[in-house]
């Protein structure tokens, strides 16, 4: 799942994104890959992240010389694996996460993939959920595979403010301030959100900021910054660490266009309480990101009441379906579900 | 110096002399500890069971010592009440206590002493299973007198302190979550052996019981024996709660997969003979379990 953009009015999205050295990295180890020496390579991270986005920049940068697959499912036939001896000698591989179905049985086409990767005489550039990575890292020595791994580091919240803004064009949405804050103050209030995998559970902490903003208008006589502006980022960019597909979402959530208010910056805190099967079938699906119903129970078994486990799911609103069927975690549930999963030790 | 007679008749004077109000307040402090001790560690038991499987290990093992310090400072209220009392003829009562203690009251002296050597030295911990005497369990209790194990048929069973001094005890976690679970299948002697290894293997680490890290490592082991094919793994359960669930979940898999692939239980009505050998095997795989 990629992060989707305009692409009309984008300058260089990369460059937006912060991720220089990592495309350089990758662009490098290309280079030794013509040269004979042959790394392949694991980009690795969090869902909504922007694993797909990177690739996506990968192969044009590569146009004449690359080929890219993109799984959107559990891949049950290993001719969707195959490459012809024509592909190009640069394979860059998305969502490979989907490549093994977490059952005995289900990693066939898993080491089919390993044989590939390893034996043919062609550079491969994959992409993975960090879960399902650390699982498979675990479980099958994954990271041997992969000399080269890449795991994206967070957005800046210079970054998210450029990522979300460039949707729009300029002073196309405006940025007013909360009715009850008119005035403009030295200091304020926020809450800042917390992830405690010891109670699984995301708190959050009063903290008092300096209006550094403000400041600056008052004190410096600069150009004038405007705080609103700023307090909307802050918010943003702490309640989704710096994640860009859950920053999207709370800002889409919180838009009354093209108006947008500090306080409609939703902080969201879920009270997770599931039964062990529960808590398992949604580390799966975020473990795959996305899951249909009938792949969640060839994975849980014929024993497992499937229905009644998505229904408990959704009904506390943790997962949502989306237009194909598959179920994914929400994203603005994402950090207060990942810290619950992190408690019971089911992702790690 | 003061003959026995003499020391006896001062001794009943004294304990004539022991209002009821005295008696009370004695009474009141061992019953405000016993209830502090029950309260906090029902309160903290609770808090346990909000936290991570290690967060609630690690809030198990501070109560005993809590109950110990709370008790430790009732005795400390309740002597100072007795030394009121008998002033200097303490010692005379002490050597009555010591000869209480030798006849009747040793018992629950070791089972004292036993607490304070398991609440410091840790043999074992709340939250522990263990295995002592013939009882295998989940330590839910360490209290002053005695140890409450929940066994895996729901008994709970009250081991009194004092048998550490006597029986070897076995910790299968020890202070941590997880816990090796050894897990054996038979099939057929003429069974593909590297596919039923290669289905154990993914039926261990697909189960949702499972606990893989560096440090924890699944293993597999494989025996040829002359009718039939062990094949045996060892592998973490996430919380040692679970460590049945764990098995039955690889055992229910596995066969379902050995099945597609045509490999079958050892038809062991051929040999018509008891396994002696494999019994006692399967019992060293219990302790195994545990340690």
């Amino acid at each position: 799942m990629g992060i989707q953009h305009s692409s009309s009015r984008e300058k260089d999205f990369v460059e937006v994104l912060g991720l220089r050295e990592e495309i350089e990295k990758i662009q490098s180890t290309i280079a030794d890959f013509e040269t004979g020496k042959k790394l392949n390579i694991a980009i690795v991270a969090e869902p909504l992240k922007g694993k797909t986005t990177l690739s996506d920049k990968i192969e044009r940068i590569n146009l004449n010389r690359a080929a890219k697959i993109t799984f959107s499912k559990i891949v049950q036939n290993k001719n969707e694996i195959f490459l012809p001896d024509d592909t190009k000698k640069i394979v860059i591989l998305d969502n490979c996460h989907f490549l093994y179905m977490r059952k005995p049985g289900g990693f066939d086409i898993f080491y089919e993939f390993l044989d590939m990767i390893s034996f043919q005489n062609r550079i491969f550039i994959t992409t993975w959920n960090i879960y399902s990575w650390k699982f498979l890292n675990e479980a099958f020595g994954l990271g041997k595979y992969f000399p080269v791994q890449i795991f994206l580091p967070a957005f800046e919240k210079e970054n998210l403010r450029l990522f979300i803004l460039n949707r729009y064009e300029k002073d196309e949405i405006k940025f007013a301030k909360d009715e009850e804050s008119e005035e403009e103050t030295f200091f304020y209030i926020m809450k800042y959100p917390l992830e405690l995998a010891l109670l699984g559970k995301k708190i959050f902490i009063l903290v008092p900021k300096i209006n550094i903003s403000y400041l600056k208008n008052r004190l410096l006589k600069k150009q004038k910054i405007e705080a609103a502006e700023d307090q909307v980022f802050e918010k943003l960019y702490l309640e989704s660490k710096g994640n860009p597909g859950i920053a999207l979402r709370i800002w889409e959530l919180g838009l009354d266009y093209p108006v947008m208010k500090p306080k409609n910056i939703g902080q969201f805190s879920y009270e997770v309480d599931l039964e062990y099967e529960e808590a398992f079938t949604l580390s799966l699906i975020l473990s795959y990101q996305g899951l249909t119903k009938s792949e969640i129970t060839e994975i849980m078994g014929s024993m497992s009441s499937v229905d009644k486990i998505l229904y408990q799911l959704l009904s506390q609103e943790l997962i949502l379906k989306d237009e194909n069927d598959s179920y994914r975690v929400r994203p603005e549930a994402l950090s207060s579900v990942t810290t619950y999963m992190e408690k019971l030790r089911l992702v790690w | 110096m003061v003959d026995g007679n003499t020391s006896r008749e001062q001794l009943l004077e004294i304990f004539k002399s022991v209002d009821t109000q005295t008696l009370i307040t004695m009474a009141l402090i061992f019953l405000i500890a016993y209830v502090l001790g029950r309260v906090i560690t029902i309160i903290l038991l609770k808090l346990s069971e909000k936290l991570s499987h290690t967060g609630r290990i690690k809030v198990e093992v501070v109560i005993p010592i809590i109950k110990f310090v709370i008790y430790l400072i009732a005795f400390y209220f309740i002597f100072r009440e007795i030394f009121k009392i008998f002033g200097p003829e303490i010692f005379l009562l002490a050597g009555l206590l010591g000869a209480a203690i030798g006849f009747g009251l040793k018992d629950l002296f070791s089972d004292i002493v036993g607490g304070l050597v398991i609440t410091f030295e840790k043999p074992y911990q709340i939250g522990d299973k263990i295995s002592i005497g013939n009882y295998f369990g989940e330590v839910t209790d360490i209290g002053l007198r005695a140890t409450k194990l929940f066994t895996p048929d729901a008994n709970v069973v009250t081991s009194p302190n004092s048998l550490i001094f006597k029986e070897t005890v076995a910790s299968a976690n020890y202070g941590v979550s997880e816990m090796m679970v050894v897990i054996d299948l038979y099939i057929a002697g003429e069974s593909h052996v590297e596919t039923a290894m290669r289905i154990l293997w993914e039926a261990v680490v697909s189960s949702k019981y499972v606990y893989i890290s560096r440090e924890r490592p699944v293993i597999l082991l494989h025996k040829a024996l002359p009718f039939y094919t062990r094949l045996r793994a060892k592998a973490y359960v996430n919380d040692l709660r679970d460590q049945f669930k764990f098995e039955s979940d690889v055992h229910t898999k596995a066969w379902i997969e050995f099945q597609k692939k045509g490999i079958r239980a050892p038809q062991l009505h051929i040999l018509n003979i008891p396994l002696i050998e494999e019994k006692y095997e399967s019992d060293a795989t219990t302790w195994r379990n545990m340690g």
